[in-house]
């Protein structure tokens, strides 16, 4: 797999990560080098006597360094992929040095014992109480949290934006108290709505409209499908078991990887990982989540093709997904996109009628170009229809740059006519923009 | 659309205050709201939030895009350059990435050469960067080619202002932007900048007649004596001063041929009688017999002296001195500038007026002058480097390095040249020992000056000192890798 620099510094963990990792893309820096088919390695000087050993496996960019760095992958990692990037001759070695198979054969290992390891012997009552129990505090949150809506739907939102970041906190934290933390979240993002915004009352609404749509679906699902109550759920804070969704069969394809969003609350990265599959013409989600000095599952990086079996969450609209099992393939880059924005507006009300609360997705769209109407930003399709370019899209420009007035096949994300782009097609060549 | 501002305007006031209004309501929704108002389980409340959740559903099923066949873009015209291949882009993203501004104007200069441009996806980079480095504005609106051009038109930060459009930040521009026009116009067209500065004249204040002087300084000339001269008359002293300061700089004004006037009748050559009569050698006469003219004295040159080592009359020759051009002593002397110069460092007593000399060789930026003194003087006038042809700029910066290091680093860095390996390697010898000052800032916007086989000399540089040594060794690294860009750079455009 031959990865792009743009796109091997997208692994880098922070800023001065690239610029390290950068420092180490020198040849110099590097005394025995290789690769193999499996996997890339290298010996690197640092400050003690012996060399750091970094090897990195490249059926899923896994990473593995001696050196004693919190960060992940470290610098060296980044500087060995760097490295043969811009270099791959250098790489004479084929013959794996033993530190380097014994990593990949423990890391087989590992993953053969993970789909054989026996389930522990469980205690089917006692886990049925516990579930009631969780139910029933979440059940109580819940009721909590409608009065607590009542109450503000009562007294008018007129009188919102005084109320302070405490009165939605302290709502939030009954919910996490309630193990809800989805719901949390909600009422989170309620209280982060910029009330200095003309147009905050809508948005507003909006936000009260879907918490609403969750909690009577739940205190009524009895009465809807399996899947919804299980979309639900999830946005409630119940989670689906990994091992278990692990088991299912998943989706075999060449997942083109659109776009990648990171965020970082109290020491936690969440990572958005957008998938395409080039075969099946599915999207996806893949989260991860890193905590600050330990290392990540796996590292995948926008414009690359992930060849993967990946397991869909339940839901009556799939899109979060699971990596089962990476598996050997080639590069695909053929999609077949939306014509137009008619298209996926169909698309978007299909979406929304069954599931009402759900957040944005990408589409890959044919022949966009960017214009200035009503003196903002807008994406126009072939048919002059338009829709509004989110606001302050960091990336404007280089979109702009990239068209020259010419229409590009686009991946974008986003939703109800408002969205923001991940990346373009140039020259029949997928690349993130930023 | 209605129905769903009518929801937002009552949730505005809360149901305590307002019923949600029937009216607009769709008809695909008019069951379901009928449902919800008949249910007598939930209250008032809890029927407005259901309804609103209905009617924001409703919304964003319904959603459409906005036809506009109107809403086009322009089509960037065609591009006329190559583009530069992907060694050459790879060197520039590294370059931006370090941000190193030296590097970065040696990449454009190089692309500028070979007469190609950058492609599409890293012109608002570039384009970002010429708004913080003004200097490098140019060369950039060159490298970005026309389709940078085309994409300026959505961004008035980046300020692609051709010379058709230099005229309107003349005439609308902040202050800064009206100096910084009329510097690049001074270059390019100073007879042309002067028409403009005219033009406007009357309706400047003091303070910007003041500032936009300064421009009149680039490329000036006895063209622009006439005009300078009829400021004299300007109320503002300042202004005054400041015109008087440039008419100093022209060989042939007014106030300089007053001075050689004096000069003429103070300064002259004499032959004096040796020992017993049997030989005679030429001397050096100077003496003001004649009362000075008032008003040279208005024009900044002391009546009195401040230096124990002049008289006053001497004191006011050595001034005037300092202020005419060196050109001036070959007809006063009908003598070579090397034979000027061995005559005054001969003369015991007059060879304290070299100083003046060498001021008004470094004012007139007389390089012929400047050559002279360094080989016929006995000194290192080190304030004449710059004047100098670049090896011998080397040269002397080399052979008389210890003791001047800091001013001789300081011509150094004036220079467009590449320094030579040794005299680069002088100044890391000293640079090493002064980390704080000569950081890798330092490093990186000087980076253009510093040659690449200096690589191999890095360690011959580590200062002796202990505890500087673990500084220098990290900031070498660093001149290392900078060097490494700066040789794939020009490796890329070959």
């Amino acid at each position: 797999m031959q990865l792009t620099e743009d796109q091997i510094l997208t692994l880098a963990p922070d800023e001065s990560s690239k610029k390290s990792g950068k420092d180490l893309s020198n040849a110099a820096k590097w005394g025995t080098k290789g690769v193999n088919e499996f996997a890339l390695w290298g010996e690197c000087q640092g400050s003690g006597s012996k060399p750091y050993r970094t090897q990195i496996a490249l059926n899923n960019i896994a990473f593995k360094c001696s050196c004693p760095s919190r960060k992940f992958p470290c610098k060296h990692g980044i500087g060995l992929l760097l490295l043969y990037a811009k270099n791959g001759q250098s790489f004479i070695d084929h013959k794996a040095p033993d530190w380097v198979t014994e990593w990949l054969n423990k890391r087989s290992d590992k993953e053969e014992n993970k789909t054989a390891k026996k389930d522990k012997l469980v205690d089917e009552a006692a886990q049925a109480k516990r579930l009631q129990a969780r139910e029933n505090i979440v059940e109580d949150g819940i009721n909590e949290l409608l009065l607590w809506i009542k109450d503000i739907v009562r007294n008018g939102i007129l009188s919102i934006p005084e109320k302070g970041a405490q009165f939605f906190g302290g709502m939030s934290k009954r919910l996490i108290d309630a193990k809800a933390p989805g719901l949390a979240g909600m009422v989170k993002n309620l209280g982060n709505i910029n009330f200095y915004f003309e147009g905050w009352q809508s948005l507003f609404m909006d936000q009260m409209a879907r918490i609403y749509l969750v909690i009577a679906a739940y205190k009524n699902k009895e009465g809807i499908s399996s899947l919804i109550t299980e979309d639900v759920r999830t946005q409630i804070g119940f989670t689906q078991a990994t091992e278990i969704l692990k088991e299912q069969n998943g989706i075999v394809d060449s997942w083109l990887v659109l776009g990648k969003q990171t965020t970082e609350e109290d020491g936690l990265v969440t990572e958005r990982n957008w998938l395409y599959g080039t075969q099946t013409d599915k999207y996806a989600l893949v989260l991860q989540f890193i905590v600050r000095g330990q290392g990540a599952g796996f590292s995948i990086t926008p414009g690359m093709t992930l060849n993967a079996e990946l397991v869909f969450y339940e839901s009556i609209q799939p899109l979060r997904a699971l990596i089962k099992k990476e598996i050997q393939g080639g590069e695909n880059q053929l999609v077949k996109p939306f014509q137009n924005w008619e298209q996926v507006a169909e698309a978007e009300t299909i979406l929304n009628r069954s599931l009402p609360f759900r957040s944005e997705r990408p589409f890959i769209i044919k022949n966009i170009t960017p214009v200035q109407f009503d003196n903002s930003w807008w994406l126009a399709d072939e048919n002059h229809n338009l829709v509004q370019l989110k606001s302050k899209y960091k990336y404007l420009y280089t979109i702009l740059s990239l068209s020259g007035g010419e229409p590009m096949n686009m991946a974008v994300l986003g939703k109800e006519n408002r969205y923001e782009p991940l990346g373009v097609w140039n020259n029949s060549h997928y690349m993130m923009v930023s | 659309m209605n129905f769903w501002n009518n929801v937002v305007q009552t949730a505005m006031l809360g149901t305590n205050k307002k019923d949600i209004v029937q009216q607009d309501l769709p008809e695909e929704l008019l069951v379901a709201v009928k449902i919800i108002n008949d249910n007598a389980v939930i209250d008032a409340e809890e029927k407005f939030i259901q309804t609103a959740a209905l009617a924001f559903n409703y919304r964003q099923c319904g959603v459409r895009p906005n036809p506009q066949a109107g809403a086009t873009l322009s089509l960037a015209p065609a591009e006329e350059k190559l583009y530069c291949n992907t060694e050459a882009l790879q060197a520039l993203k590294d370059i931006l990435f370090e941000d190193s501004v030296g590097l970065l104007k040696i990449w454009l200069q190089l692309c500028l050469q070979k007469n190609q441009i950058i492609t599409p996806a890293l012109i608002p980079a570039l384009m970002d960067k010429s708004v913080q480095q003004k200097h490098l504005k140019t060369l950039v609106q060159e490298c970005v080619g026309k389709r940078g051009a085309w994409l300026s038109q959505f961004n008035s930060e980046w300020d692609f202002a051709p010379e058709t459009n230099m005229e309107d930040l003349w005439q609308t521009g902040t202050p800064a932007e009206r100096k910084n026009t009329l510097q690049q116009l001074r270059n390019s067209n100073s007879q042309k900048a002067k028409e403009w500065l005219k033009e406007t004249w009357p309706v400047e204040n003091a303070n910007s007649k003041n500032d936009l002087l300064s421009a009149i300084s680039i490329n000036i000339s006895a063209d622009d004596i006439e005009w300078l001269e009829s400021l004299l008359n300007e109320k503002s002293q300042k202004v005054k001063d400041s015109v008087l300061q440039l008419l100093k700089q022209i060989p042939t004004s007014t106030i300089v041929k007053q001075y050689e006037e004096v000069l003429r009748r103070s300064v002259s050559l004499r032959k004096e009688k040796g020992l017993l009569g049997l030989s005679s050698k030429t001397i050096i006469h100077s003496d003001i017999t004649t009362p000075v003219d008032e008003s040279i004295f208005k024009s900044g040159i002391e009546k009195l002296t401040n230096r124990k080592e002049f008289n006053d009359d001497e004191y006011i020759i050595y001034q005037l001195m300092q202020s005419v051009a060196p050109q001036f002593w070959e007809k006063q002397f009908l003598l070579s500038p090397g034979e000027i110069i061995q005559m005054f460092q001969k003369d015991e007593i007059k060879k304290k007026f070299i100083p003046a000399m060498i001021g008004a060789v470094v004012q007139f930026k007389d390089t012929g002058w400047a050559d002279a003194f360094m080989k016929n003087s006995h000194v290192f006038y080190l304030d004449i480097i710059p004047l100098l042809p670049v090896e011998q700029q080397e040269y002397y910066s080399n052979k008389f390095f210890t003791g001047h290091e800091e001013n001789i680093i300081r011509y150094a860095l004036e220079r467009d040249e590449e320094w030579s390996t040794e005299l680069a390697k002088n100044i890391f010898k000293h640079t090493a020992k002064n980390y704080y000052t000569y950081n890798r800032a330092f490093y990186n916007r000087y980076i253009h000056l510093i040659p690449v086989q200096i690589v191999g000399l890095l360690e011959k540089c580590t200062p002796q000192e202990e505890h500087l040594r673990e500084s220098w060794s990290n900031i070498s690294e660093y001149i290392i890798k900078l060097i490494t860009l700066k040789i794939e750079t020009i490796k890329a455009f070959q």
